[in-house]
């Protein structure tokens, strides 16, 4: 029993168009070819759509002097994983926590540069016990730090880790063209049960997390974030 | 059965939008009947928990499309359609054959350092047994890379190198096929065995012993050369979602198998996209800004419009529309109609997060009621201060979970603020749908529904089917009941277009816990009349239990108004009781009279993922005889729901639903009337809320 040649074209036509009406239901198909279409757009870019542009051709300070007219805060922000950077603005700020928005809608939240969620990127942090900056420059602190993550069947999940510190030492970084000394400060985690292991790297200016690399999710992997503008 | 829409572009996606490809460990896999084992034969192993597969093989002349669900993490099941072609090359007769069977098997044991996996496995359990067979197998792992199989199989699988009948002679097949359990393990049993080995994560090599002589095949149709015992195969593992096989079998044939293989507990997308929510308002400290907690502006006139615009206009972006406002001084009531998003709890946490920003500080509840057909579902109230202290505090889903209360709906406040824009209110679509009725077989077509609300639980509604392509024939129904299903191919020769339903719906809650329903009109594309319907579920509770009575009369096959062709009315009714077993497992059962007058029960089991996949199976026995049903001896089948969104990851609430019967007859038959109760509103009860009630911070 085959399937005639008309009722194929048929369900690949039926497929391509969509549908249509006021109900207000997406067509999921076009919806999904539109969302691939622009990843792979700004992944040659080099950069997440609708952000600040950066030429490639402009200087650092250039492009720094472009990002501080704005007079707001600046977070870098790039996964060498999805290929993406981007220059984000705050969206929130509640005492020390402050989320960071991208234009096309997700965000990344840290506590005093810490990263406790994310929203918008699929595997996403849900929430996070995440260490202070304080427990960060403490050398050989010993913490208990939870991920909470929704898994593919939406039900929430959870991973723990123990986690120690330690002073890697003094280190000038560049970030967008100006230097900072910082000390360099490396978070090692192992997972209690189960097995796994990560490291987060911290780059702490006087109390100030300057910039960071910090481990999201399963899916998502490290993100580098860097303060560009105070 | 009928499905809104687009099973190929839902797969193609499926498997292209996969980004993060780490190789499933393979528990076991397929073979070419979809079933875990060799090649041919079967092995001693179980998928992954919840594993779902679409299978095609191509045996010489013969089909073999299969649908297969590890059910629980021992138990799987799978459904069958078979097509043997040149079926009339040594006897006259009909070209084509074509047989549809049903699978259980269960793991006995799991796999350990010592002991192999066993499973006891039950093929073509209830059909006429073209493909029936028994079998236990046992399958040890060594080292990495290599799993040996060795089994004994009864029926098919005990036709070639048998070694006695352990448990007496196997007695002829009962034609009706009901399961056939006098059979089971009864006959010649023979061994099979195999080996695999794994080359690599993407190929694998595979060599086996069948017991299976083909005798249908080979000996009495002539469509299969038998001449050796040994398959060999190559299987190629493109992605987790993807499997291919070649295969030398029998030592005279060539077969090929494609699997699709996927996991309803991940994503494709790895997570729901779509744009991350508002942050929650922070309300000033009360200290600071006493003025700012005055309750004065309830006597505002203007307050409740305003109110109520800014409401709409942020809930708008999620698809949300409001029902009804209601406020005091420190309380809201909003009632939302929820149009997109897959999940009640982040339909609730979206709401939460709008009302934070658009209500004076002096409010301090927020009582949320999603309302489904009109109706309230349930009320769930947060409060405003815990929303804002847990917006970024660890495990924020669980501690806001034990502060919100759910319950029952209760009325709208009366002095609530309805939606004028919002009744009547009109929406129409047209879409492609595709209407299987077998794996492969089926047609597909064009339906233009339109919805009309009259008032708060008020629908009038509609729908016009015009079929585009088909490859189902016309068949006769040679049933000797009433032909209130039978003559399916008859609705869909001669109904093109046809008018599928055309009812005047009216949703109402008559007290605390209790919902009803009553529709009126072209209930369905067979029958029309009056349907009623009673459900008694309190919000917090596992077990709800609803009463259904219908009167109808059979339509003309032509899709239009008229009643002359069928000269058939009856009065149907039933009793039901629903349980949440907990884990996603939900039983149902009703018991009552069906359409052809017959009297009886039906059961049914369903594994109901908290992304919204649904997988489960029914079976019906009545008071008409196995002789009376026709080939399948009673109602049973299978039925599917893949949610768009597990594949897509964007903000739907739409899906592909499957429902696959071995065998139709009008024994059992039920009214197919749109939104029965109690799936409509267990969604925002806490059993449909809780599972994934981590999305009300998403």
């Amino acid at each position: 029993m085959t399937l005639p040649k008309s009722l194929i074209a048929g369900l690949v036509a039926l497929a391509l168009v969509g549908a249509c009406g006021n109900d207000r239901a997406p067509n999921p198909v076009l919806a999904a070819v539109g969302a691939a279409a622009k990843t792979s757009v700004s992944k040659m870019k080099g950069q997440k759509a609708g952000t600040a542009p950066a030429t490639k051709a402009a200087s650092p300070e250039e492009l720094r002097a472009e990002l501080a007219q704005a007079g707001k805060p600046v977070l870098l922000v790039s996964s060498k994983a999805l290929g993406q950077t981007g220059f984000l603005m705050v969206s929130d700020a509640k005492g020390g926590v402050l989320t960071w928005a991208t234009p096309d809608g997700a965000t990344f939240t840290q506590r005093d540069g810490v990263l406790i969620q994310t929203r918008g990127l699929g595997a996403d942090l849900m929430s996070a016990q995440a260490p202070s900056v304080s427990q960060l420059m403490q050398a050989g602190a010993r913490y208990q730090r939870v991920y909470f993550f929704l898994g593919g069947d939406d039900q929430g999940t959870r991973r723990t880790y123990d986690c120690a510190t330690s002073v890697v030492g003094p280190e000038n970084i560049d970030v967008l063209g100006r230097a900072h000394a910082t000390i360099h400060v490396t978070e090692t985690c192992a997972r209690s049960t189960g097995g796994g292991k990560l490291t987060n790297e911290f780059w702490i200016e006087g109390s100030m997390i300057r910039q960071s690399r910090q481990w999201v999710s399963a899916g998502i992997g490290f993100i580098d974030f860097a303060r560009v503008i105070d | 059965m009928q499905s809104s829409s687009r099973l190929l572009a839902l797969l193609a996606l499926g498997t292209a939008l996969v980004s993060v490809p780490a190789l499933a460990e393979m528990s076991g896999t397929l073979n070419l009947n979809g079933a875990t084992g060799l090649i041919d034969m079967p092995s001693g192993e179980a998928q992954k928990d919840a594993t779902f597969s679409f299978s095609t093989s191509l045996i010489g002349q013969i089909t073999r499309s299969t649908i297969s669900f590890q059910f629980s993490e021992r138990l799987s099941g799978s459904f069958r359609f078979q097509t043997w072609r040149d079926w009339d090359a040594l006897i006259p007769g009909d070209s084509e054959e074509s047989d549809r069977s049903i699978d259980l098997r269960y793991q006995v044991l799991k796999e350990g350092r010592i002991t192999p996996a066993l499973t006891i496995g039950l093929q073509d359990l209830t059909a006429q047994g073209l493909f029936a067979s028994e079998y236990v197998a046992a399958t040890k792992t060594f080292g990495d890379k290599v799993k040996v199989t060795a089994g004994l199989g009864w029926g098919r699988l005990g036709t070639d190198g048998g070694i006695g009948s352990p448990f007496g002679s196997r007695p002829p097949v009962d034609p009706t096929g009901t399961p056939n359990a006098d059979q089971w393990f009864r006959g010649e049993a023979a061994p099979f065995a195999g080996v695999e080995y794994k080359v690599n994560d993407n190929w694998t090599l595979k060599a086996e012993y069948s017991s299976d002589a083909y005798v249908l095949e080979d000996a009495e149709r002539g469509l299969i050369e038998r001449d050796s015992p040994f398959n060999f195969g190559v299987e190629y593992q493109r992605s987790p979602y993807m499997r291919f096989g070649a295969y030398s079998l029998y030592g005279s044939e060539f077969a090929l198998a494609f699997h699709i293989i996927l996991d309803p507990k991940s994503r494709a997308t790895g997570g729901i996209v779509g744009k991350a929510p508002v942050p929650v308002k922070a309300r000033p400290a009360r200290g600071a800004d006493p003025e700012a907690y005055d309750g004065g502006w309830v006597t505002q006139p203007e307050a409740g419009p305003i109110l109520r615009q800014n409401l709409a206009k942020r809930l708008a972006a999620d698809g949300i529309a409001i029902e009804n406002l209601a406020y005091t001084a420190d309380t809201v009531q909003v009632r939302i109609r929820n149009g997109r998003i897959d999940a009640g709890s982040q339909a609730v946490g979206r709401t939460a997060r709008a009302l934070s920003h658009v209500m004076p500080a002096s409010v301090e509840v927020f009582e949320i009621v999603p309302v489904v057909n009109g109706i309230g579902a349930s009320k769930v109230t947060i409060r405003r201060s815990d929303l804002e202290a847990l917006e970024y505090t660890a495990d924020n889903a669980t501690l806001l979970r034990e502060r919100v209360t759910v319950t029952d709906a209760g009325p709208a406040p009366a002095w609530s603020l309805g939606d004028e824009e919002l009744y009547p209110k009109f929406r129409w679509s047209l879409r492609p749908v595709v209407r299987l009725s077998e794996p492969m077989e089926g047609d597909v077509g064009l339906r233009l529904s339109s919805t009309y609300d009259i008032a708060p639980g008020w629908v009038l509604s509609g729908s016009i089917y015009k079929e585009l392509a088909s490859n189902r024939d016309l068949s006769t129904s040679s049933s000797v009941l009433p032909h209130v299903r039978t003559d399916g191919s008859r609705y869909t020769e001669f109904g093109d277009p046809a008018l599928e339903r055309l009812t005047l719906a009216w949703f109402a809650r008559p007290g605390e816990n209790l919902y009803s329903r009553v529709s009126v009109g072209y209930l369905e594309r067979m029958h029309a009349g009056v349907s009623g319907e009673l459900l008694w579920k309190p919000v917090d509770s596992q077990l709800a239990l609803g009463a259904e009575l219908n009167y109808t009369k059979q339509r003309d096959t032509d899709g239009g108004l008229g009643f002359d062709e069928y000269d058939y009315d009856i009065m149907t009714g039933y009793v039901s009781a629903y349980y949440d077993f907990g884990n996603g497992y939900l039983g149902q059962l009703d018991v009552g009279k069906y359409l052809a007058g017959d009297v009886g029960a039906t059961v049914s089991v369903d594994r109901v993922f908290a992304n919204g996949w649904r997988v489960g199976a029914f079976a019906t026995v009545t008071d008409a005889s196995a002789e009376e049903f026709g080939e399948g001896g009673f109602d049973k089948g299978v039925r599917i729901t893949i949610p768009f969104n597990w594949a897509l990851g964007t903000d739907t609430r739409r899906g592909f639903d499957l429902n696959f019967r071995p065998s139709g007859g009008d024994g059992g038959a039920r009214l197919n009337v749109d939104d029965r109760l109690y799936q409509s509103i267990r969604e925002y009860h806490t059993d449909g809320l809780d599972p994934d009630w981590g999305r009300v911070w998403r």
